[in-house]
């Protein structure tokens, strides 16, 4: 019997050639479905399809693919996010990265599961997407508006209002700044598409926006998934009352208590609590936020918003945990309404938080150390808050030093030769998050294995806080590889995953086979389902092994995390030493069915059913 | 013995403070102190513990290590020690 696709999908992949403008439809094959499931998985295979091994991620023949998941717009909660894949000019590897608010459910009602960009518009574009296909359109007078001001700008040139949601680049993306960003900006909440770069995709490819406009598609579950929805819902309100208070923010202070946050570059794990209280969610909260803000289909309102008067700042976008690591504690600036003004920038330009925060703090213990000094740039010192603002507007416009900084820190890294490499902080050309890869040892083995590279969105720390492989490496591979099986899963669902981590589990399990069940009426096994995981991770590693980028000597950490101890503080003594990785290496590598040099074999490719879409590299 | 709480996010709220000094008798464990907490704040009851165990409602740290890690509800307290207390740390 052919199989047919669930009633949850639109059934289309809508592909964009902005060369010539013109467009084509492909319909979506049943059995990608069951094997890939939306989102992630999709991108996954668009890119692996459509991107040359050889093509540089800022060439043209590289493609941005924005995939939605099969319960987006559906009461499955908070399944409104949207995944953009493409290959990193950050890691020059395969990249999903994921965004909430408005825009992915809007992009499910036009039935186009994926919209794929290919190529380069001749003039600077923004493209329309509706039902019946896209119109790649002149952005004639948008250059180097902010993302705020894009998005503004294209809503109103399309005079639907918020009934058009737009995902835009900003002055970052134009000027290819390698980990520019993209921002979505809805009546109900921001979204950010924040890490690996995809607003310099956007910008090489002459686009300074995407919008939407809804279309009539519903997606129909085909069992009762609504019911399903509310049987968590007591679960979920429970154990994400610090979400739904502080957002992020609230792990500042917690964390600083684990002695697992990065100060001065790694330099130490701890700050004294008088700083870690000064840009803690308590202190946001208690002084800066005005109001709570939500994606669509979310209980949560995770999102906040702050004004800070000093600044001019109103209701600007509150900086989230990985934000305030990046640019507060890793800078030693603990003037909170500076760290909200730089955020607000990095946000209005579009510009990840997390690699520009991490890129500047390793130039400033470069500066400390002698290796740049005042001719280079002023403000590297640490604890200049002024700096920070400043230097955040250089790197968008690439002025003076700002230039060095819009390349990222490995690549900072590899011109000033001598000792630079010590001080990075990442793996695979991507900065780490705020999770320490040296305090928790699920983070030391994900992060070298991660394929997005220094992601915390691909093992996940959140068990290790619950004192679940944090210290200890017994079983740790294991648990890395299938925390990963998690992630890419879940972002093939384009689930939410504070949500899912709140609500619905933090590892693949029933309540997620139940969900899709209901939604597909497949009748999958918990076992399948973590298996659609683990096909889209292997194919993501596929897809970078194949671009050289995913091998064993790639698999590695940085200088401090392999040689320095944490220096004091209740994680004092902690770090993952050359021997140890190595360890994990072998065990991660035989879970996965992976040879000696991290590659999977041709066994595994066939036991994954992607004998189809990647070849076995050898 | 005295022993400094420290409070984060919504039990913060609970408590009213964010850090105190208080004092325990010798040995006391750390079921021992949270049920003090729940008795004396309102906010908190219910909160800390589960059946004796320490509520997934919550992390509870001895000087900066997660009791999980330690002796759990039975880990023992010392005179300096400092015990915080804090909604479940998630991922970011």
């Amino acid at each position: 019997m052919t199989e047919t696709l669930p009633s949850v999908y639109g059934g289309e992949i809508l592909h964009v050639h902005l060369d010539s403008g013109e467009t084509e439809i492909e319909e979506i094959d049943p059995a990608d479905a069951r094997r890939f499931l939306g989102g992630n998985g999709f991108a996954a295979k668009q890119v692996s399809e459509h991107v040359p091994a050889d093509a540089d991620p800022l060439d043209p023949e590289n493609v941005l693919a924005m995939a939605v998941g099969p319960m987006n717009a559906t009461p499955f909660q908070s399944t409104s996010r949207g995944v953009l894949g493409f290959v990193s000019p950050m890691t020059n590897g395969f990249f999903d990265s994921t965004f909430g608010g408005t825009f992915p459910r809007a992009q499910k009602t036009t039935g186009f599961e994926v919209v794929v960009l290919h190529g380069r518009a001749d003039d600077l574009s923004y493209v329309l997407v509706d039902e019946d296909g896209a119109a790649v359109k002149s952005a004639d007078g948008l250059s180097g508006l902010d993302t705020y001001e894009t998005c503004q700008a294209v809503r109103d040139r399309e005079g639907e209002g918020h009934d058009t949601h737009v995902l835009a680049a900003g002055p970052a993306g134009e000027n290819l700044v390698r980990f520019a960003c993209t921002l979505h900006e809805s009546e109900i909440r921001e979204g950010v598409a924040g890490r690996g770069g995809s607003g310099a995709v956007l910008g090489s490819k002459n686009v300074k926006a995407v919008a939407i406009s809804e279309g009539s598609f519903q997606p129909e579950p085909e069992g009762d998934l609504q019911q399903r929805a509310i049987q968590q819902m007591g679960r979920l309100m429970e154990d994400t009352q610090m979400l739904q208070e502080y957002g992020t923010s609230g792990l500042v202070n917690p964390i600083n208590e684990m002695g697992k946050l990065g100060i001065r570059n790694l330099q130490a794990e701890q700050t004294d609590e008088e700083n870690a209280e000064a840009v803690s969610g308590e202190t946001l909260r208690a002084e800066y936020v005005t109001e709570d803000t939500t994606c669509a289909n979310c209980a949560v309102k995770c999102g906040k918003h702050v004004t800070v008067e000093s600044e001019g700042i109103t209701d600007a976008k509150i900086p989230e945990y990985e934000s305030l690591f990046g640019t507060a504690t890793m800078q030693e600036v603990y003037d909170i309404e500076r760290v909200v003004k730089a955020n607000d920038l990095c946000d209005r330009l579009g510009m990840d938080t997390i690699s520009w925060g991490v890129t500047v703090a390793f130039a400033r213990e470069c500066y400390e150390r002698g290796l740049l000094d005042d001719d280079d740039s002023p403000h590297l010192e640490f604890g200049d808050a002024d700096g920070l603002v400043e230097l955040a507007r250089k790197t968008a416009h690439r002025e003076g030093f700002g230039d060095e900084l819009a390349e990222g820190s490995f690549r900072i890294a590899e011109s000033l030769g001598d000792d630079a490499d010590h001080y990075l902080y990442g793996a695979k050309g991507l900065e780490f998050a705020a999770h320490s890869a040296r305090g928790l040892k699920g983070m030391s083995i994900g992060y070298a294995t991660g394929t997005r590279g220094g992601s915390h969105h691909d093992t996940r720390p959140t068990l290790q806080y619950d004192g679940q492989h944090d210290d200890t490496t017994e079983g740790t591979p294991e648990f890395a590889a299938r925390s990963q099986h998690f992630t890419a899963l879940g972002d093939s669902l384009t689930q939410c995953r504070f949500v899912s981590e709140g609500g619905w589990g933090t590892m693949v399990n029933e309540n997620f086979t139940e969900a899709i069940n209901l939604a597909t009426g497949w009748d999958l096994s918990v076992e399948e389902v973590e298996r659609i995981g683990e096909r889209v991770y292997n194919l993501e590693r596929l897809i970078n092994a194949s671009r050289g980028v995913a091998n064993r000597a790639e698999d590695t950490l940085p200088y401090r995390v392999m040689n320095e101890p944490v220096p004091d503080g209740p994680s004092e003594g902690m770090y993952c030493p050359p021997d140890e990785l190595e360890e994990m290496l072998d065990e991660y590598y035989r879970f996965r069915g992976w040879n000696d040099n991290g590659h999977p074999t041709t066994d595994t490719v066939e036991r994954l059913d992607l004998e189809d879409v990647a070849e076995a590299v050898p | 013995m005295n022993v400094e709480l420290r409070f984060f996010a919504t039990v913060r709220e609970a408590v009213g403070a964010s850090t105190l000094t208080r004092e325990f008798p010798a040995d006391t464990t750390v079921g021992e102190a949270l049920a003090t907490l729940e008795s004396a704040y309102p906010d908190l009851d219910g909160v800390l513990l589960d059946d004796g165990d320490v509520a997934a409602s919550v992390t509870v740290m001895r000087n900066g290590v997660h009791v999980d890690n330690l002796d759990g509800p039975t880990t023992t307290l010392s005179d300096g020690d400092r015990l915080s207390i804090t909604p479940p740390v998630t991922g970011g």
